[in-house]
């Protein structure tokens, strides 16, 4: 990767490349969504004390993904990666019921940002995989989603260990960059 | 015209003469670069005589002498063998770039924290944290060779100008509209060069903190620049992919090089101003005459990027650095390959040779940086510990000490 190329995924990105945020808190599976994506191996990951990029190709788009890690000391920084945002991916532990509230509060801080105004979201409701796992819809109502009026919004139950939803969640991803960029 | 003092400088090897001129003392420097130890004495010293009249037959024994030195210097075998004398738990987000000041006493990390850190190089210790920055700390700078000062460019598109005594800022340098990607100071350290992400590249005056001028012309990002030995051009290298000469005095463009088929990664001046090397996404290097603007090589041979590019500091070699995970060394004459590096497992992001030029050291996102053999391209060490890519690596002035500055948001110093 190389500082090199970081900048290169930092410039306002050509119309077939769609720069993707990935936030959401520690421990939700945003690294393992990363690497399911890229089709990697998901048997050796730990928590991110910075951040992962990967590119991955789908329906016609060069996917740039940036996930940042997300513990609560590093959360203030996650608006150095703001800039040329085309779509904001929010993952969500959804068997972590104690910290529904505190995920819900950053999700609503990042809607309020003005450098991420009308950008897509898609949040998933990652683990799905777990007996304990809240259901979509559950998460939905919890986090008022349906009151977002501003910009596109999809909830999307997933679980990054097994790769069920994760297509899902993508191809809305592609579906709405379709409709902003083209 | 009256000389006063000689002072020897080590690397690259010459003698600077301190002389007075209408009363103001001033310097002026005598460069043997291609001293050896072989080169004959006193054959070397007539012909300084005939191009330097400030070297009178009475001062000749003492510059005899300081030309034995630097011989003595050159011939000094550095076998050393470096270990990791300290992990530094530096940032708490991935750092970026990483420099020394000129005597090494000290060097600075700037990371994704948005701070820049200065730090002492034989404790260990942080001495004083720069906080001020909105955004990743990406471009860092000593005003070497005084060291008083550090330069900071910024995602927030600012640039900071500090004292690297007490770590308070100076000026916040204001005007672009995009990240700061790249700077640097001038030689005689009264300005600092700034390039950025909104194609332009600005200078600033250090004393008022005001904007000197903007380098308008460029297409798309700048992404890297230098200045010339003597400070009076300076060159920068865009994803536009050409590359720029200006005249820093008037801020016009001289010539613009145009040649390089895809994005330039890294652009620098020769010692004595007479080349420039830069390094492109096209797999290429190209080396230019700098008076004339036209390409006199292209270095061929890397199956990938070049991303990274540098002269040794007699503008003798040309290292270069791929993403295909090796290295080269060149010819800056003859454009001839002479090494080969090869080992790593991943891209080489950055590379420099030590001051002495008989080594060159390799930063890689295989985790490692190694170290090579200029002569014959052969791996002398691979410094292992990081648990991410390494970003950016430095020798010190001595060659004795190398920083490396990582993703996994740690610095380590070797020794």
């Amino acid at each position: 990767m190389g500082l090199l190329s970081i900048l290169r995924k930092l410039k306002s990105t050509p119309d077939q490349e769609v720069r993707i945020l990935l936030l959401g808190l520690d421990n939700g599976g945003k690294t393992t969504l990363l690497k399911q994506l890229a089709s990697e191996d998901i048997s050796h990951i730990t928590p991110t004390q910075g951040f992962n990029i990967k590119s991955v190709q789908s329906q016609g788009f060069k996917l740039n993904v940036w996930d940042i890690g997300g513990q609560r000391k590093i959360r203030p920084y996650w608006r150095n990666y703001f800039e040329n945002t085309d779509v904001l991916i929010y993952v969500i532990d959804s068997a972590d019921r104690k910290r529904f509230e505190e995920t819900g509060q950053e999700l609503a801080e990042l809607l309020d940002e003005e450098k991420l105004s009308g950008v897509p979201v898609l949040i998933f409701a990652n683990k799905q995989d777990l007996l304990t796992a809240a259901p979509a819809s559950e998460i939905a109502e919890g986090l008022n989603l349906h009151t977002i009026r501003d910009r596109l919004w999809q909830i999307q139950s997933c679980s990054a260990l097994t790769g069920e939803g994760i297509q899902d969640g993508m191809n809305w991803v592609c579906k709405s960059v379709n409709s902003k960029k083209k | 015209m009256k000389l006063k003092r000689f002072l020897l400088r080590y690397y690259p090897p010459g003698i600077i003469l301190e002389y007075e001129k209408g009363g103001a003392l001033r310097t002026k420097s005598i460069d043997l670069l291609d001293l050896s130890p072989d080169t004959d004495v006193e054959e070397l010293i007539s012909e300084i005589r005939r191009t330097e009249p400030l070297i009178t037959a009475s001062r000749i024994d003492q510059v005899k002498q300081l030309v034995r030195r630097l011989q003595e210097k050159l011939g000094q075998q550095e076998n050393r063998r470096f270990y990791l004398f300290k992990a530094l738990q530096a940032h708490i987000l991935p750092l970026t770039n990483v420099a020394f000041n000129k005597s090494g006493s000290s060097f600075i990390t700037g990371s994704y924290d948005r701070t820049c850190k200065i730090w002492d190089t034989v404790s260990g210790e942080e001495l004083h944290t720069l906080e001020g920055h909105r955004n990743v700390v990406y471009a860092i700078a000593f005003n070497n060779p005084y060291g008083d000062k550090i330069a900071t460019g910024s995602f927030d598109k600012t640039c900071k100008l500090w004292s690297a005594e007490t770590g308070k800022c100076y000026h916040t340098f204001r005007g672009h509209t995009a990240e700061i990607v790249c700077l640097a100071f001038n030689p005689q350290s009264t300005m600092v060069a700034t390039g950025s992400m909104d194609t332009t590249a600005k200078l600033w005056d250090i004393q008022t903190g005001e904007e000197i001028a903007t380098l308008t012309g460029h297409s798309a990002e700048i992404i890297s620049l230098s200045f010339n030995t003597v400070g009076d051009r300076l060159v920068t290298g865009s994803f536009d992919h050409t590359v720029s000469l200006w005249d820093v005095s008037s801020a016009r463009r001289i010539h613009t090089l145009i040649g390089h088929r895809g994005e330039i990664s890294s652009v620098q001046f020769n010692w004595d101003c007479s080349l420039i090397a830069t390094g492109s996404m096209d797999k290429t290097c190209k080396v230019w005459d700098a008076r004339s603007g036209k390409c006199v090589a292209t270095l061929a041979g890397h199956e990938d990027e070049v991303l990274d590019v540098c002269f040794d500091l007699t503008g003798q070699l040309i290292a270069t650095a791929s993403a295909d995970g090796t290295g080269r060394v060149y010819s800056a004459a003859s454009g001839e390959c002479t090494a080969r590096l090869e080992g790593h497992e991943g891209e080489i992001s950055k590379i420099c040779f030590n001051p002495q030029g008989s080594r060159v050291l390799t930063a890689s996102a295989d985790k490692t940086a190694r170290l090579w053999d200029v002569a014959s391209g052969v791996c002398l060490q691979v410094l292992e510990g990081h648990t991410d890519e390494i970003f950016s690596s430095a020798f010190n002035y001595e060659g004795d000490t190398i920083i490396t500055g990582s993703k996994d948001n740690t610095c380590r110093i070797w020794r």
